[in-house]
Formats: structure tokens, sequence, C-alpha cells
């Protein structure tokens, strides 16, 4: 048994299946040596890799010298292109390409200037030159394969494998063409040299070139180069196969010569074995010893109908009809012109196009080379095919399929291993062109594939782009979500300017019960101080509701917030001491969630509260004040703090009684003055829940006590207008009535006093106030929610207050809203009779006190420590200017 | 007697064990979702124009797995309908108003009239529009499944669908016909 390297020394020769012995007419153009043709005026060089692996090296207008690159590129699969003859490019557009469509491909027009010059070629030695370098020449010559396929040979040269097996091509199997046998012939040495390089870039253990046994000569030129070669002896030889087609074929060779069969989808390297053809050979060896690109390749001309059949040596760019006028084209009608051989070669669509790299034929037949177009019949299954089948294929399954567009089923017959070599359609007895259904089939399947790739890019992009989409709308979700997130925390923030806000009204409120006992000589100038007062405290409250939302939460600020909100308070807590006035002011106030509302609101407030408080001067009863304030003052401090509750649950007791006895009273006394009473004891009952520190608790207190002491009032009255006392009575003495009640003897004055604040609330009604105190039993529910969640400020106090007064709240609500709707119609009676007495003058220490609040409330927006601190300030200063007000009147009085 | 008992238990065991087994089987190679789906959606063309009334070919895939029409994909065109009324088991029917053989078509902007909405950018399935906001967009002409879905959003009418370019690597030996070389030796002349 003989190793594969002994029987490929002793050039064994194996058998290969099927192929066909086609009558040779290699006669008609092996027997001159290869010319050359006269310049021509145009060369189109294809440049089909510009914009993809290369861009152009030259533009339009530029001159060119010969095997100058006309493009440029980094990619390992660029394969430069060059100019073939020295000229100006005249265009680089579209152009009909030598292919069997004749599709437009990028095209380099050069117009030749006859010259022929060259640029200036690096010629270099062999021993010189590392590997690399010798791929770097061969690429940069733009090296391709020869045979047809035109693949780029530096690739072939930097196989990721080892190569043990270098075959040189030399067969040249078509019938017609001679280009490589006279190449042989004429330039073995070249070849060998070429052998040279490929030995040592690939250092294979055996290079054999296998030629058919119809090229005797060439065969003989090749031997003897060889012989004189500096290859190594042993390592190369020449191994004559018989002639039969297609054995050129590269998997046929390989058979042919190591008895080895290519897989199907391999590549020979994955054997070990290279193949080269002869004329890629002599390309590398002019590449890389003369530095000369591949610009020109010997091409046969051939056919019945040229006068001058023969192999010529053309510059890659010349157009097939320049080549076809130089050797006597005698063209007949409906004359074909096939670039390749008659085997495999392909009809060009027109003749305007250029040779290329893979150009080894023009073939131009006479009709009496060409048979009449034979009608295809049908297939009559005699597997002829199948048996010229060099791929051992089954061509008429393969045409089944193929025809009946079945394309799956003819891959699974193995269709792409077809070689499209044309045995099949050459023995047919039915005269299909077997080879046509498959080249359809094939481009088709190919086209499917692509299909199918693309349509699976598509659908993987659309998946991402819903992912993504989804993923968008998750993100904007949560951010929707954090952003909610967010706005609830500055509601929460916002909520304790808020309650502040409920605190200095609840405060004022109580002020409601205790100015008016107040209101003596000197109630003017208290009631103006107030106002300052009440004015500085707004100023407070704006520039806190000023503060944009996001800084509310950091920690800092949220301090700030609360020291205004002290001071608010602390101002409110004074100011409720004074003047009942205040309450409707906070209301607007509050209400307005902008600053800008604030201040025009505020505005409003302060025109309001001045009439009121001037027609409230004017109709100030004195006596009873004083009394009426002591009680309400015992009564509070009789009551423990732990009572609060209690307490609040007698005011609403109280003020059920009172809205009773109210009810009871309508006729008897002046309903006018009893609603509108009512109304703002609710209003301190509901807004009860809203005081949140120990202080507010105590104010609740004294809140509490004071409605009760006026529930008790109003009780008194009723039973002096003969209503039913005990029940009021008993009622009240539920939760812990007998702390207030000790103050009987009050009790006379403070009818008188509540006689006073009737009036002087049915001053106020007139004065329009009755929307204001509607808008404050709207605004009253909201506050004692918001005060709920909000733990940052008063944490303990929160709960139990505001849960026993739920219920309260509400009953007390339902009372208000009855009480307002009297009222209001009261008032809207009332108001047109007595407005004229609203109309009063300002008070001077009035608009004093009110000029730095003014300030105050347009600087509010800053919102700074320094801005509270002159808040504090102004209100300092017109807390003073009250002071000394009420003392002018003390001593006057 | 006991030989009936003794069948009956037997009988029963048995049964006991297989549906164990079959129990197990049926949660061990459950088959996640509709296998047909799958294969349904493997012969849409995946361009995701939304024709058929779903939004996307995967939804269409489903809506034909449960009794949807099987031509109203006029992308995928008579080739693609066959494919699906032999999947499905049902008789092809014409699909619904369109050319026999879809053009294959690419969207292509007029770059020097686009304004730069990002209208088409959002209206692309498959993310095969480039540009941003008061930029000049173009069309990666790889990735256009001519679909068409862009063209209705463009408010300055730039974008073409044209049909795809022919060039030597997608070109069709079928475009050329069936035509051989019928170059025949003279074998008379030769005596083999």
């Amino acid at each position: 048994m003989l190793t594969n390297l002994e029987q490929l020394d002793n050039g064994v020769v194996w058998r290969i299946p099927g192929g066909i012995h086609p009558p040779e007419q290699k006669h008609l153009s092996n027997q001159t040596a290869i010319g050359t043709l006269p310049l021509d005026e145009y060369y189109y060089v294809p440049v089909p890799q510009v914009g993809e692996q290369a861009s152009m090296a030259v533009a339009v207008g530029d001159h060119v010298l010969k095997g100058q690159p006309l493009t440029h590129g980094l990619n390992q699969h660029h394969l430069p292109v060059h100019a073939p003859t020295s000229g100006v490019i005249k265009a680089i557009e579209p152009r009909p390409s030598n292919h069997a469509s004749g599709l437009p491909v990028n095209t380099c027009v050069i117009q030749a200037d006859g010259k022929d010059s060259w640029v200036d070629l690096q010629s270099a030695s062999l021993e010189t030159l590392s590997n690399d370098d010798i791929v770097a020449r061969v690429q940069a010559a733009g090296v391709a394969g020869m045979g047809g396929a035109a693949f780029p040979s530096h690739i072939k040269l930097s196989p990721a494998s080892d190569i043990e097996l270098v075959i040189i091509n030399a067969v040249e199997c078509e019938p017609y063409i001679t280009s490589d046998d006279r190449l042989m012939r004429e330039h073995a040495d070249k070849i060998i040299s070429g052998m040279e390089i490929i030995h040592q870039v690939l250092t294979p253990q055996r290079i054999i070139v296998g030629i058919e046994d119809n090229k005797p000569e060439a065969a003989d030129a090749l031997r003897k180069a060889l012989s004189a070669s500096k290859l190594p002896a042993g390592v190369a030889r020449v191994t004559v196969v018989p002639t039969k087609y297609p054995s050129g074929g590269e998997k046929q060779l390989i058979q042919l010569l190591t008895g080895k069969e290519v897989p199907s989808g391999a590549i020979p390297a994955q054997l070990g074995i290279l193949v080269h053809n002869v004329g890629t050979c002599a390309a590398i060896s002019d590449a890389v010893l003369q530095g000369k690109p591949l610009i020109e390749r010997v091409v046969t001309v051939t056919g019945g109908n040229v006068a001058q059949p023969g192999n010529y040596w053309m510059p890659i760019g010349t157009r097939v009809d320049h080549v076809l006028k130089c050797c006597g084209f005698n063209p007949e009608a409906d004359q074909k012109v096939i670039i390749g051989g008659p085997m495999m070669g392909y009809t060009l669509p027109l003749i305007q196009v250029p040779v290329i790299k893979g150009t080894n034929c023009v073939l131009v037949p006479s009709s009496a080379e060409m048979s009449v177009d034979a009608k295809e019949l049908s297939c009559i299954r005699c597997t002829e095919c199948a048996q010229a089948c060099p791929a051992s294929l089954l061509p008429q399954q393969l045409y089944w399929h193929s025809k009946s567009g079945d394309y799956d089923k003819a891959s699974d017959y193995n269709l792409r291993d077809c070689i499209e070599c044309g045995c099949c359609s050459y023995v047919c007895p039915s005269d299909i062109p077997l080879v046509e259904y498959f080249r359809v089939a094939k481009s088709a399947i190919r086209n499917a594939n692509e299909e199918k790739l693309k349509s699976e890019r598509a659908k993987q992009k659309f998946e991402a782009k819903q992912a993504r989409l989804e993923e968008e709308k998750r993100q904007r979700e949560a951010k929707a979500k954090e952003a909610a997130e967010r706005r609830q925390s500055n509601m929460s923030g916002g909520d304790k300017d808020a309650i502040a806000a409920a605190l200095a009204r609840v405060q004022a409120k109580k002020a409601v019960s205790a100015a008016t006992p107040e209101a003596g000589a000197d109630r003017k100038d208290k009631v103006a101080d107030a106002v300052a007062r009440a004015k500085a405290r707004k100023a407070a409250q704006a520039a806190q509701s000023d503060s944009p939302a996001p800084e509310q939460n950091q920690a800092n600020d949220a301090q700030k917030d609360k020291v205004a909100a002290a001071i608010a308070r602390a101002k409110a807590r004074k100011a409720a001491m004074q003047s009942d006035n205040e309450a409707e002011v906070d209301t607007n106030q509050t209400s307005a969630a902008s600053s800008q509302k604030d201040k025009v609101a505020a505005a409003i407030a302060r025109a309001k509260a001045k009439k009121e408080a001037l027609k409230q001067a004017l109709q100030a009863e004195a006596p009873t004040d004083s009394d009426n304030k002591s009680a309400d003052e015992a009564a509070d401090t009789l009551e423990p703090k732990a009572d609060d509750r209690q307490a609040r649950i007698a005011a609403a007791v109280a003020r059920a009684k009172a809205k009773k006895a109210a009810a009871k009273d309508a006729g008897v006394n002046d309903p006018k003055g009893q609603i509108p009473e009512q109304n703002s004891v609710d209003s301190i009952a509901q807004s009860d829940p809203g005081e949140l520190s120990a202080e507010e608790a105590k104010k609740a207190r004294v809140a509490a006590a004071v409605a009760k002491a006026k529930a008790k009032k109003a009780a008194q009255q009723a039973g002096d207008s003969k209503s039913t006392v005990e029940d009021t009575q008993a009622e009240s003495a539920e939760p812990k009535p007998e702390v207030e009640l000790t103050a009987e003897e009050a009790k006379k004055a403070r009818v008188a006093a509540a006689i006073a604040k009737a009036k002087a609330k049915k001053a106020a009604q007139q004065a329009g106030e009755g929307q204001g105190s509607d808008a404050h039993m709207q605004k009253q529910p909201a506050d004692v929610n918001s005060a709920e969640p909000d733990s940052n400020s008063e944490p303990a106090d929160v709960k139990p207050e505001a849960e026993p007064s739920a219920e309260e709240a509400k009953k007390a609500r339902v009372a208000a809203a009855i009480a307002k709707a009297k009222a209001k119609k009261a008032a809207r009676q009332d108001g047109e009779a007595q407005r004229p007495d609203n109309a009063a003058p300002l008070n001077d220490e009035r608009s004093e006190a009110m000029s730095p609040d003014t300030d105050q409330s347009e600087q509010a927006p800053a919102q700074s420590a320094e801005e509270i601190k002159k808040a504090r300030i102004a209100a300092a200063i017109a807390k003073a200017k009250a002071k000394k007000a009420a003392k002018d009147a003390e001593d006057k009085e | 007697m006991t030989t009936i008992i003794t069948a009956v238990v037997l009988l029963t065991l048995l049964a006991l064990v297989f549906g164990v087994i079959l129990g197990f089987a049926a949660q061990k190679f459950k088959v996640e979702g509709n296998p047909i789906v799958d294969q349904l959606e493997a012969t849409l063309p995946q361009t995701q124009c939304g024709q058929c009334g779903y939004p996307g070919c995967r939804p269409y895939a489903e809506a034909i797995s449960n009794g949807e029409k099987i031509n109203r994909c006029p992308p995928g065109g008579t080739a693609t309908m066959e494919k699906l009324a032999e999947l499905m088991g049902v008789d092809p029917e014409p699909v619904a108003a369109v050319e026999e053989e879809p053009v294959k078509k690419v969207a292509v902007i007029r770059e020097e009239e686009c304004i730069g909405c990002t209208k088409c950018i959002q209206a692309c399935p498959v993310d095969a529009i480039l540009g941003s906001g008061k930029m000049m967009h173009t069309v990666i002409a790889a990735d256009c499944t001519g679909c068409d879905l862009c063209v209705e959003p463009c408010p300055v009418d730039c974008i073409d669908m044209v049909p795809v370019q022919t060039d030597l690597r997608n070109w069709d030996w079928k475009l050329k016909g069936l035509e051989t070389i019928p170059v025949k030796f003279v074998e008379e002349e030769k005596s083999c």
C-alpha cells in the first residue's frame, strides 16, 4: 500500500465519476503565439468594491499611469484595481458589466493617452521578502484567480490551516480555450517562478501540476522549466491526466490527483489542499518579483466568426467589441458572443463590456458550429445525465423539482453541489437545458435564503423595537409614579403650610369671640393693630407657600418651613387674641395656591377687614366685654390639659344646642345676628383637629371654651324666649359642662356680649363677608384631612385630636351649611340697605402698620431665611405700633 | 373470584402507573405555546407592515392559528398564502386586493426635503430609519422591509417606495430566461 505522497510522486491518477468527451476545437486558437492588440481608445475598468471595501483613489479628470492603483482600501478582502494603460479618467459611473445579466456596475472609464507609460515598479528578489511581504505584494498587485472565478489570491495564500498539497491547475478542459496552453508553452518559467513563491509562502509537501494529455507541448515546457527551478527536488512534479471534461473543475482535479473527495459545502483547504491556476501563478510571479500589478491577461479569441482566432494579451478593461474588431469579427445575424467556453460560459447581452480578470475566452461561434435550437422534450428518465454528472448528483430529480419550483426538494437532492458544468445538458437526449434550470433554481434558493435571513433580521429588529418601546413605557410609568410620589411628598410639605394657615385661622376664629368683649374704647386701635399683625403673618405665610416644591423636600427647607410656620402660628395666636376679622382674611389667603393669588387675595381681605373694623368700632358695646373675657379665660384655665377632647365634645354638643336654640329663636332673636355667629363657632369646631402642638391644643381648648360659652349664651337666649331649656341643658351636661357653668355670674354679661358680637357679625356679613365664611367652611375639611398624613411637624397630637372630631365635624358642617345658607340670604337682604355704611376712611395707624406688610408680601417669593427674618422684624414693628396704639387708647380712657 | 379480583387490582395498578408516567411526561415535555404559530410566523415575510390588520407578523400568525383567514398578507403574495394554506390544512384563497407577484420595494427618503420630524422613525417597525430631531433622516436599505408604514406619517411626503434595484448579487437567472448556449461541436466531422 502506497502512501498518499508516494502515489502523488508516482503520478497516480484516480477516476472521477461522470464526465464527457466533447470534441475539441483547441486547434483553432493554439497554433499561434500570444499576440497583443492595438491600444483601444477607452478602457472600462470595473470597480465593484468601491463603496464597500474600497474607495476611489483617483477622481474624474485625473491622469493615471499604467499600473497605477485606482482604488484603495484597508479591508482584507479588498482587491485593488489598476489602470491598464496611461490616460485620463473620463468617468466613474455604472456601465454594463461583463456578466450574464449585463447589469450596470460601477466602472472607471479611462481614456488612453496612447503612451502606455508605466508607473515605477518596485521589483524585489524572493530571498529578501518575508511571507507577509509576499502576500502584501500579491494583494497590492490585485492578483485574482484567473481560472474564471477571480477569487483574490492573497486570501488563498494566507489560509487558516496547514496546506500539504498545492495543485496547479493546468487542465483547461473546455473544448475551445487555449489561453493556459499558450501561456504554459511561452511562459513556463514564470509559472514555475510563481510556484516557487507559493512554495515559499505555504511550504506544502508537494506541488503537483495537473495537465491534460491533449497539451503535450505545454507539459514538456513545464517539465523543462521545473527541472531548472530552485524548487527542492521531488517537491514538484507535472502529472498528466487523461482528457475528460470537466477534469479542470477544482473538486474534480483534486479527486483526480489524490482520490479524495471534497465534502459537500467544504473547501479544499479543509483537506490541506490548495488549487491555483497556472495563469495565477504567472501573475503572482509578476506581482512579487517585478511588482507588476495584474493589468493584463491572456484571452483566447476563437470561434468560426473571427478571422484571426488566437490568444492575446489583453489589458483588463479592454472592451469586447474592440477585441472582436481587432480580430476580424464577422458577425452573423443573431450572433452570440460567449464569454468562457461553450460548456460553462455565458452569452453577453451586449458587447460593449470590458474584459475582466476572470475572462479567459471570447467565443464567437459560427452558425455551422451551433446546432439549431433544439426543442425541449420531456424527460424520459434515461439517467444519462446522472451517469454524466461529475458530482454524482441526480440531474433528472433536480430537474423535476426545479421545474416545478419545489426548491426545497431540489435542495434535498444537493443542488448546491452542482458545478454547472453542463455535462447533463450535453448528454440529454431530450435536449433539456438542465443546467439552465439548475441555475434558476440555485439563484432562487439563494434569494430565498437571503430573504429568510433578512426577514429573520427584520423580526429581530422588530422584537428589539417592541422590547425597547416596552422598556420605555415601563420607565415612563416608573418616572410618572416617582413624580407622583414626589408631588405627594411636596404636597405634604405644602400641607405644613396649609396646617399653619389652618392654625392661624383657628386662632383668628378664637379671636372672633375674644375680640368682641375686648372691643372697648381702644377697640379701633386694637383692630388696626391686629390687622397689621395678621398681615405680617400673612407675609410669612406667603413666603412659606412660595417655596418651590422640590426644595421643601430637603431637610433645611423643611426646617425653614417649620420655623416660618411657627412664626406664623405665634403671630396668628397674638392676632387671634384681639381681632375676629382675620378669620376671613386667612381663609382667602390660604385658599389661594400661588403667592400671586395670595397677594391679590390679601389685598381684598385687607380692604374688607378695614371696612369691617370700622364698622365694628362703631357698633361695639363696652360694658360686658371684660367680664365675658375673664369668664372665658377662667373656663379655659379650669380645664385640665388632658380634657381637650372632652372640651371639644362639649363644644360640639354646645354647638348642636346653639343650633337648636337658634332655630327656635328664629322668631324671637335677630336671626341675622345669630347665624353668623353659629357659623364661626362651627368653623372653630371644625378646625380644631388642625391644631397640632401642645400650644395649639391649648388654643383649641380656648376656642372650645369660647364656643361653649357662646352656646351657653345661645341657650340662655333660648331659655329667655321660653324654649326647651331642660333638653339643651341635659345634653350639655353629658360631656363636661360643669366647669363652664361655674361662670354663671358672667352669664348675663355674656348675653350682652353675644348680642354685641351678633351685631358685629351682622356688620361683617353686610360688608360682604358671608362668602368668606363659606369659603372657609369648604376649606376646613381639606385641612383636617391633610393634617392627618403629615407626621412631620407634630406627630403625637394629630391622631387623638382628629379622630373624635370626625363625626362631630360632620354634624357641625351640616349645621354650618344650613347656617351659612341662612346667613347668605340675610346678608343679601341686608347688604343693599347697609352698604353705604361700609365706606369709611382709613385709619392712619393701620395704614402705617400695613406698609411693611405690603413690602413683605412682595418680597415673599424670594423665600429665604433673610426674608423670614425681615418678615419677623416687620411683624415686630407692626406689633410694637399696635401696642403703642393700644397704650395710647388706654391712656386716653 | 380471586382471578377477577387480581385482574381488577392489576389493571388498576397498571392504570395508576401509566397515569403517573403520562402525567409526568405531560409536565416534563410540555410544549410551550402553539408550535403551529412558529411555523406560520416563519412562513410570513416579516415585513411587520400591519397590512393584515394585526400589529406585526407574529400576531397575524397567532390569529391564523385561531382561525383567521390566510389571505391577508399582501407582501407575502400568493406563494406565502399557499404555504399558509398547506400548514393550516385549508383551501388556498386568492390574496385580498393585491397583484399577483408583490414587487419588493424599499423606502427612500428624498433627503433634501426631509425636515427631520422623526415621525417616520417612530413608524418604522424595524428601526430601519436613521436620523434625529431636525436632522436629515435616511433609510438603511438593507434593513427596510418595504412595509410602507413610514410613507403615511411623513408631513412633507418625501418618502418614496422604489423597487429594489437588481444588482449582480441578487440577479436571478430566471430573468434571462432559459437560454442554452447551443454550441454543438461538429461531432460528425470527427471520427471518434
